[in-house]
């Protein structure tokens, strides 16, 4: 067809489009194409799914390497360029954007779901039907998963409950290192949680400082900021008031531009001296006023730090406007934008501020005491390995555990690990699928079994025998055993009842499967693909 | 890609996306990262040789692991990491920057068979992890605690060890002395490294180094005047400055207007008013020394030299802070408000000739926290890599100290844990067992490697080392490669000796690196962007098998047919070897 309009170039689609475009339409150009992109996709991340999962390097365009097996950053790495699987990369940064952690079940499964849907259109199914009864298998979903919730955690300031509940999800990003990790990312969150009302976590709180060198078990949790950088002058230790100016430390200049005009020798004498002067009074008048531990934003003139050293003030600079944010909220105080003494109520307090040696770098750290006033708001993991990836992919893990424990404050339902959820939904749907006239029947069946690859990859990915276990699996849920879920180390079937020790959380998984079951419903709903030509002709 | 002919051909990815996966992926990384360990195993131990590395402007002639793999330019993505944890050994310990190499290829060397025969990679990183955490608690164990008494023996027996590896070994008796000297003077947090330097001075033999217990920097440019300064002095009172002593406007945007010509004279006096008031109160505060970080120029040098001072501009910031570290002066940005708080003192001040240079040295200071070095030498490739040993040496004595504990070289620490984990290891079920004990066969790379550097029979020796550990369950625990006489000797009782941090840390950190390029099933090199048709090669072939057709290119294809090309930047040449082919 597509040959007849090149010739003919003034009917049909093709005449009425740019040249150059590309265009596919119907069950076998666009539907089938798009699920084998999206297939591909899922194919890539599932391998890293669970605490078994292998991690992936990727060598992004700028060279750098990337060695993980967290699925968010996979495909945001993976620069994906087919329209179909993007909408799965859009879907797993969604779900990386709400809940921060389940973003491969979230592009897995649906590459799953999409899979099985091209068996039922050979079938012969039309799309619609198959959309018909996804739709209405995840509605069976949405109102089975509730059910399925076994415990709800309300006391979100237990820190040995929140080390159980975040140590799976570290588990998954770094098996083997959960136990250290978990305790670091529990307190780091504890810490930050503010005192009265209903415990919260803000992300951003939590800080990691990255630094090469050592190993893991180095890594540890500070309450308060981390600067990576040392002090400006000579004193390394202080403790005390804290004045932080977002300004430079150095006389001020006319952003006009002039000229100092000196009528005789006495103006030309004094005026230095009286520039001297000027500085003298206001690091003084800084000091007066019970500073110990002076920030700065910009730079710190060499005056100036000549009077800071008289004067005996700690001195730090930080040039990043977040970090000098941060340091705001962690010592309490404001940034002043212009140089003069602060008034007490300006000024932040730190408990200590030490600068202590990592390997050969030099840090800052502002600790606070976790008593005093209002706790300190911003805590910072410090986080040590011996290669650059291994410590991006720390960084990956801590903060899908921050993720999760902010999470959790927000709803503490936790359903049961392991895959026992997904085989268990499975289950009921294929029931309710069972239960439905109709064509859309067949759909709902697939989509209860593509649930199963949950169970099945996981164990695929611990090298034990998929198969089996899922036999196992079903025949245990069958039996109304409805947590017994994989067991990754291999102990017994492969099996276990899974414990308090494994559990999930219900609005990650709630959000995953909405979102999956979404970009399934948009890739399936595609019935013709235009591609205009790409702008720009330096590309191939 | 045509629509719907044959097999569609689907672009998943952005084109000239590279991606290679499963077990051959692996197997190449595993490859790539024996060929890095390769080039630099021949620079283990006393009897290492050196490597040459050339990039086009400067030659460096080195011994140091961390050296050389950073110039290597090592540019495959999987063997980087081992350059990664050279570099962390280097800033942690500083020294072992060789053996963490090799011992991460040689742990990878060695569970290649387990990958090869289809172990899944996660049993083999569940128990390496377990292996290394084992090796390290092991070490630990080991480790001999400093004692009192013996404590700067032991540190001297420590820097030995360092030095015993470099160009300089055979001059140890001269330099780890001199190291232990300069670090034991450190603060007892021995925060700053700054505070030992290392001055070089081409010319004169080896053996004329010498230690400076205080500051020594290369006599600064200096103005007409200078000569007639004293060049000695005892006891001298010491001002640090940063100021510009020269006559000049005092700001950039300053402008003199004036109605009346007499008034002239008056500018032009006060201008030499400002900086002669400048340079009395210098002299006022009863200072014999002035230092300033920025010049001093000739009007300043003469006035100095008349009233008998000694004066120094331009001096480089960290001289300027180790006199300050030396002398307890504190630099000053201002000439107004000097009090006796900010001038230092030393017990000797004197400026020298060493070699073709003038040095002015600052000894007999009141606080013995700074040290320099001076290390003389021929040629400037060899001073060089006499201040890398220098280097090493002066961190392993830091560690030393900060760990306060030391185990036996010369591979006996690493027979000794090998041993361990093959006792352990028969206590473990299933594949585990074979695992840990590739863990302690991996970790025999290093007096193999000795014995092999030495010219002996490595085999020989490690079988006698394997059998004294074995059966002389304590007495045999310290027997390592008898560098110097070939065969086996015990190493504690030899001193050679490390600090205990150094080997943890090379342990940790190579099961880490082994572990990570373990983990790694898929690689995916995206095209580089900013380069248009930096792969137009990669282009081609890309149709079919859905995009994901698990081909490899460039980097990827050569370092699976084991070339050394594959790992290094684009057109290294090297040769190796007598014979240089």
């Amino acid at each position: 067809m597509a040959k007849s309009m090149a010739l003919n170039s003034a009917a049909g689609l093709a005449g009425m489009l740019k040249a150059g475009h590309k265009h596919m339409e119907g069950v076998d150009g666009a539907t089938l194409r798009n699920i084998e992109a999206a297939k591909g996709l899922a194919t890539i991340v599932r391998s890293s799914l669970g605490p078994n999962g292998m991690n992936k390097l990727v060598i992004n365009h700028l060279e750098k390497i990337i060695v993980t097996s967290d699925c968010a950053t996979i495909v945001k790495e993976l620069e994906i360029q087919h329209p179909a699987a993007k909408m799965l990369e859009l879907a797993a940064e969604m779900q990386e954007q709400e809940c921060g952690d389940a973003t491969n079940l979230t592009v897995s499964f649906a590459g799953e779901l999409l899979k099985l849907c091209e068996d039922l259109l050979r079938m012969g199914l039309h799309t619609s039907e198959i959309v018909m009864g996804y739709k209405k298998a995840y509605e069976f979903l949405e109102k089975t998963l509730p059910t399925l919730v076994v415990e709800n955690m309300e006391d979100t300031r237990n820190e040995a409950e929140l080390i159980r509940i975040c140590s799976p999800v570290l588990a998954a990003k770094q098996y083997g290192y959960e136990h250290i990790l978990a305790p670091l990312v529990a307190k780091a969150c504890m810490q930050t949680m503010r005192k009265g009302g209903r415990a919260s976590v803000t992300t951003d709180s939590v800080r990691i400082a990255k630094i090469i060198g050592g190993n893991i078990n180095q890594s540890e949790c500070i309450a308060g900021m981390v600067i990576m950088r040392g002090t400006e002058g000579s004193i390394q230790h202080a403790k005390g008031k804290v004045a932080v100016f977002a300004c430079g430390v150095e006389a001020s200049a006319t952003e006009a531009k002039g000229t100092v005009l000196m009528k005789n020798a006495d103006d030309l004498m004094s005026y230095n001296k009286s520039e001297e002067k000027k500085m003298d009074e206001i690091i003084k008048s800084i000091a007066d006023a019970g500073t110990k531990i002076l920030i700065s934003g910009g730079t710190v003139s060499e005056m100036a730090m000549h009077f800071i050293e008289r004067y005996g003030m700690m001195c730090i600079k930080i040039t990043s406007k977040w970090d000098l944010r941060r340091i705001c909220s962690a010592t309490n105080a404001s940034a002043l934008v212009r140089l003069g003494p602060p008034t007490p109520d300006e000024m932040g307090y730190c408990e200590s501020c030490d600068v202590r040696e990592f390997g050969v770098r030099k840090l800052c750290v502002f600790a606070q005491s976790p008593d005093a006033g209002q706790g300190c708001t911003v805590s910072t993991i410090i986080l040590r390995a011996s290669t650059s990836s291994v410590l991006n992919d720390l960084e990956r893990a801590v903060d899908d555990g921050v993720n999760c424990i902010s999470t959790l404050c927000q709803n503490g339902s936790l359903l049961p690990g392991g895959g026992a959820t997904e085989i268990e939904l499975s289950q009921r749907i294929k029931a309710y699928g069972d239960s439905c006239p109709g064509l859309e029947q067949y759909a709902i069946r697939s989509f209860a079994k593509a649930l199963e690859f949950v169970p099945r990859t996981l164990a695929e990915n611990s090298g034990q025998e998929p198969t089996d276990i899922l036999a196992a699996l079903q025949a245990a849920h069958a039996n109304g055993k409805s947590n017994v879920g994989v067991d990754i180390d291999g102990g017994g079937n492969g099996t276990k009842e899974i414990g308090p020790e494994c559990r999930d959380l219900f609005a990650a998984k709630d959000s995953a499967f909405r979102l999956s079951v979404d970009a399934t419903l948009t890739v399936l709903r595609v019935d013709q693909i235009i591609m205009s030509k790409p702008a720009g002709g330096g590309k191939q | 890609m045509g629509p719907s002919m044959g097999r569609p051909g689907i672009i998943l990815l952005r084109e000239g996306t590279d991606t290679s996966q499963g077990k051959p992926q692996l197997i190449s990384n595993i490859n790539a990262c024996q060929a890095v360990a390769e080039a630099v195993k021949t620079t283990l131990g006393p009897r290492g040789m050196d490597k040459l590395v050339f990039d086009g402007r400067k030659v460096t002639i080195s011994n140091d692991g961390a050296t050389i793999m950073a110039l290597l330019e090592i540019a495959h993505p999987a063997a980087k990491t081992l350059v990664d944890i050279s570099m962390s050994q280097d800033a942690e310990v500083g020294d072992g920057t060789t053996s963490v190499v090799l011992l991460a290829a040689e742990m990878l060397k060695q569970v290649k068979e387990f990958v090869e025969a289809g172990v899944h990679p996660q049993v083999l990183i569940r128990y390496m992890r377990q292996s290394a955490k084992l090796a390290v608690e092991t070490v630990k164990k080991l480790a001999v605690p400093f004692e009192g008494e013996k404590g700067k023996e032991m540190l001297l027996k420590c820097a030995g060890t360092a030095l015993n590896s470099k160009l300089i070994s055979s001059h140890q008796d001269l330099f780890a002395p001199m190291v232990v000297e300069a670090v034991s003077g450190l603060k007892s947090d021995l925060s700053d490294l700054n505070l030992i330097a290392v001055k070089k001075v081409p010319g004169g033999e080896v053996r004329s180094s010498f230690l400076v217990k205080g500051v020594a920097f290369k006599k600064t440019f200096s103005y007409a005047g200078h000569e007639q300064m004293t060049k000695k002095f005892i006891n001298p009172k010491i001002l640090l400055l940063n100021v510009e002593l020269e006559l000049k406007s005092e700001k950039e945007n300053a402008e003199v207007r004036i109605t009346d010509p007499d008034q002239y004279q008056s500018i032009v006096d006060a201008e030499w008013n400002v900086i002669y008031e400048k340079l009395d109160k210098c002299v006022d505060c009863g200072a014999n020394i002035v230092l300033s970080k920025l010049p001093i120029g000739d009007l300043a040098t003469q006035y100095f030299a008349d009233k008998g001072l000694f004066c120094a501009g331009r001096v480089d910031v960290g001289d300027m802070v180790r006199v300050g570290k030396a002398t307890g002066a504190v630099i000053q940005t201002s000439t107004n408000g000097i009090n006796a708080e900010v001038i230092g003192n030393c017990g000797m001040f004197e400026e020298k000739q060493i070699g073709d240079e003038r040095f002015n040295l600052f000894t007999e200071c009141v606080s013995k926290e700074t040290a320099t070095i001076v290390l003389r030498g021929g040629s400037e490739q060899f001073i060089e890599e006499s201040h890398r040993s220098m280097h090493d040496a002066i961190m392993v004595v830091k560690r030393s100290l900060k760990s306060q504990a030391i185990v036996a070289g010369g591979g006996a620490v690493e027979m000794e844990v090998a041993k361990v984990l093959r006792e352990e290891s028969l206590k473990i079920e299933g594949k585990g067992q074979l695992v840990m004990q590739s863990f302690a066969r991996a970790l025999e790379i290093v007096p193999r490697q000795l014995a092999d550097n030495a010219g002996y029979d490595a085999t020989d020796i490690l079988n006698a080392l394997r059998k004294k550990h074995f059966h002389e369950q304590e007495g045999g625990k310290w027997f390592g490669v008898n560098i110097a006489e070939g065969g086996i000797c015990d190493t504690y009782e030899s001193g050679v000796w490390e600090p205990s941090i150094n080997k943890i840390n090379s342990l940790a950190a190579a099961g880490e690196a082994a572990c990570v390029i373990l983990s790694i099933d898929e690689t995916v090199r995206n095209p580089k962007s900013e380069q248009p048709g930096a792969q137009p090669q990669a282009q081609q072939g890309r149709q079919g098998g859905g995009g994901m057709s698990g081909m490899m290119g460039n980097a990827m294809d050569i370092a699976n047919n084991g070339a050394r090309r594959g790992k290094l930047g684009h057109g290294v040449n090297y040769m190796k070897g007598r014979g240089g082919g």
